[in-house]
């Protein structure tokens, strides 16, 4: 008889325990947009496992995904905000794109949300190009920086040295080119790609403090230095030298990666989720290092990159509280899952020792930023609007040789009027 | 029903809905367009701090240095002047082309049908497939063919060349509609009455001069809607070159539109570009109208003789 009290208990407890969660759970239909919709993404299998992982961890609250090309979604996306219509989580970058939308009220500040304990797990310094006026609107998910992917067995093959500073890189150009490989590639098409090279070589050339001033317009700042003029110059001297393929203004950067990953192209400037798209084969021969240094010039720890993704919240969305829970989940899940597939290196602290097949590429990326003196956005992502198109436009143009480097300076400068 | 017709009052009445329903998607986007074009930003994005600037933006669209794609005088060409080049290859390039392969299959072919239906394909293919599919013709076909007869590619590449990237756009834009232009003129030349042509051949007129004197002056009416179609669609082409030429190219009026808008964020720039292209596709549109007027010839009957 009290067995069978005891079970008629347990039934009608373990029943209102589904009624509590019931009412406490109610189901909440989320809508999120983010972008890797292309298969060859290597952040797409990292976020639709991290997905699926936030369905299993959360099953009352519901994800209406989409998914987007990244150009396609940061044009609608900022047509969507003028209808107040952004989706209730979403990727966006960091800097200048995002504080537009923080301008204009469309996202939610974070700070309520974060507690000590979930603050203590991000990676410090990320969060700097998403906090305006000490309020944070976006959790990174990655840190990114753009590194110089070497294929050894080219290097191997044709005796040359991986360089370290400019004057190598020049050496290995034509070297290369004398061997009748392209030594370089670039997809000049999308324009954004090309800006990984400008960048990088600007930066080494006029330094972290001078680009910085400009792509944040600060008061004083100017395009017309000789260390810019240097810059753009050195960029030309590697087109001049045939580094890019002859059609590099026409390629797209899928269309400019075919050769890499067929190990027909040496060299490569790119982001480090490159080093997630390299198969298995290719990853034993690629090596990425720093991008050579200048002589005579203190930027050799410098880099480009930083937190410069992430996910927001819009600010009228119905339920903020749920939307903060996908929002931290996927930053914090697509931290962990993407180094471990090698898409990216993390943004939020976490125990990767038991994970011993990690992408050696991305490996060596934290291995060489680890000593790294500061990290700068992206041109393009650090200027908005009609002046980020306008970097875009004018590295493509120089690339195409249809403007000198002089003229590169004077057209930025005018960013300034 | 007779009676119901001759009243105005009930053709108002049947007509009122229709009317409403086209000024409220076409009338009031146009006035709303041509409000926020002397705007200094519209109002959703700037809320207080927009206000009426007259003109400006339309003087600006002219007078911009050489940052402005839409009138760049210092590289002598700009957004305008190539939507013109492209009207004008339209106008004496495709439906010379198509009036071309109307009067062949109109005048008797083996396999009638077939050619028509094959020239007819590329119509039913969306522009981004067509797009797409001259995109891989130009990067990967063609540069295999320059390497075969042991020509250069142009520097850059077909798409990238600026000697060459106005043809790659306007070659599949060609392409694609050429079918369009020859099924609207054969169905006109179809129409024509076989006596008509029976009459004319039996007068000595063949070939070329039936098709000069006879077949093309019947069909001026269709030849006025081809035109119309080749000269707005140019003016308003966007699909293609935006898939086919590189990002934030500015080389056309939609195209500079479209970035001004959605990329830079100058609504109301945009919306004096937007307002040029329709005032501009409303002047070529009268000014066929003018061109194609019929004469009215005035009839009389002669006086009687009056003794």
């Amino acid at each position: 008889m009290k067995k069978f009290v005891a079970l008629v208990l347990a039934v009608v407890m373990m029943l209102s325990l589904t009624t509590v969660f019931a009412e406490e759970h109610e189901e909440v239909t989320l809508d999120c947009h983010v972008i890797w919709s292309a298969e060859t993404e290597a952040n797409r299998e990292p976020f639709l496992k991290t997905m699926e992982e936030f369905q299993a961890a959360y099953p009352w609250i519901k994800v209406n995904l989409v998914m987007d090309e990244a150009n396609a979604w940061k044009d609608a996306g900022e047509t969507l905000a003028l209808s107040d219509s952004l989706p209730d989580v979403f990727y966006w970058n960091a800097g200048g794109v995002l504080w537009n939308l923080v301008g204009s009220g469309d996202i939610l500040p974070l700070n309520d949300y974060l507690t000590d304990d979930i603050m203590s797990r991000i990676e410090g310094g990320t969060l700097t190009d998403m906090t305006f006026d000490g309020k944070i609107y976006q959790l990174p998910y990655t840190k990114a920086c753009s590194a110089l992917y070497c294929n050894t067995e080219l290097f191997d093959q044709y005796g040359v040295k991986i360089p370290e500073t400019w004057d190598e890189l020049i050496e290995a150009v034509k070297t290369f080119k004398a061997a009748g490989v392209t030594p370089m590639t670039v997809g000049g098409s999308d324009q954004w790609p090309t800006n990984m090279y400008t960048d990088i070589i600007n930066l080494r050339f006029a330094g972290d403090a001078a680009c910085r001033a400009c792509y944040y317009k600060t008061e004083g700042a100017t395009f017309k230095t000789q260390d810019w003029l240097d810059g753009m110059n050195a960029f030309k001297q590697l087109i001049d030298l045939g580094a890019f393929p002859d059609n590099a203004a026409s390629l797209t950067r899928d269309e400019s990666e075919v050769a890499y990953f067929a190990g027909e192209i040496p060299m490569y400037v790119h982001g480090q989720w490159f080093a997630g798209s390299l198969s298995a084969e290719m990853q034993q021969k690629v090596k990425a290092v720093k991008f050579p240094t200048v002589e005579g010039k203190d930027t050799d720890n410098q880099w480009m990159g930083g937190a410069a993704e992430g996910f927001c919240v819009s600010s009228y969305t119905k339920h903020p509280d749920e939307a903060f829970i996908l929002c931290q989940f996927l930053a914090e899940g697509l931290s962990k899952n993407g180094f471990i597939s090698g898409a990216g290196l993390p943004a939020w602290k976490y125990d990767f020792s038991a994970y011993t097949d990690i992408n050696p590429v991305l490996l060596q990326i934290v291995e060489a930023t680890s000593t790294a003196e500061s990290f700068l956005l992206w041109g393009n992502t650090a200027l908005t609007g009609e002046d980020a198109t306008l970097i875009g436009a004018t590295v493509y143009q120089l690339l195409n040789g249809e403007i000198t480097a002089e003229e590169w300076c004077d057209e930025m400068e005018t960013i300034f009027q | 029903m007779k009676r119901v017709l001759s009243n105005k009052w009930s053709i108002a009445v049947f007509v009122l809905p229709t009317v409403l329903f086209f000024t409220y998607i076409v009338i009031i986007p146009i006035i709303k367009t041509a409000v926020y074009s002397m705007l200094s930003e519209i109002p959703a994005i700037a809320k207080e701090d927009s206000h009426f600037v007259g003109l400006d933006n339309y003087v600006t669209m002219f007078t911009q240095g050489k940052r402005n794609a839409w009138w760049n005088t210092d590289l002598g060409t700009s957004a305008v002047i190539n939507s013109l080049k492209y009207a004008a290859s339209s106008v004496f390039i495709q439906l010379p082309f198509a009036m071309f392969i109307a009067l062949l299959l109109v005048n008797g072919v083996k396999g009638e049908s077939f050619y028509r239906n094959i020239f007819f394909i590329p119509v039913v293919i969306s522009s981004v497939v067509v797009s797409l599919l001259w995109q891989r013709i130009y990067k990967d076909l063609l540069p295999n063919l320059y390497d075969i007869l042991g020509m250069q590619m142009p520097k850059g590449g077909i798409l990238a060349n600026k000697d060459t990237k106005m043809w790659a756009v306007f070659i599949p834009v060609l392409w694609q509609y050429v079918g369009y232009h020859m099924l609207l003129m054969y169905g006109a030349l179809r129409s024509i009455s076989t006596d008509i042509i029976e009459a004319a051949t039996v007068d000595g007129a063949t070939g070329a001069r039936l098709a000069f004197r006879i077949q093309i002056p019947m069909i001026k009416p269709m030849l006025k809607v081809c035109l119309s179609f080749s000269l707005i669609g140019s003016f308003k082409l966007f699909d293609t070159p935006w898939i086919l030429l590189e990002r934030s190219n500015k080389s056309l009026p939609a195209l500079s539109m479209y970035i001004e808008m959605f990329q830079n964020h100058k609504y109301s720039y945009a919306s004096a570009q937007a307002m040029f292209i329709v005032v501009e596709c409303l002047i070529f549109t009268v000014l066929l109208n003018v061109l194609f007027r019929e004469k009215k010839e005035k009839y009389s009957l002669p006086r009687k003789e009056t003794a």
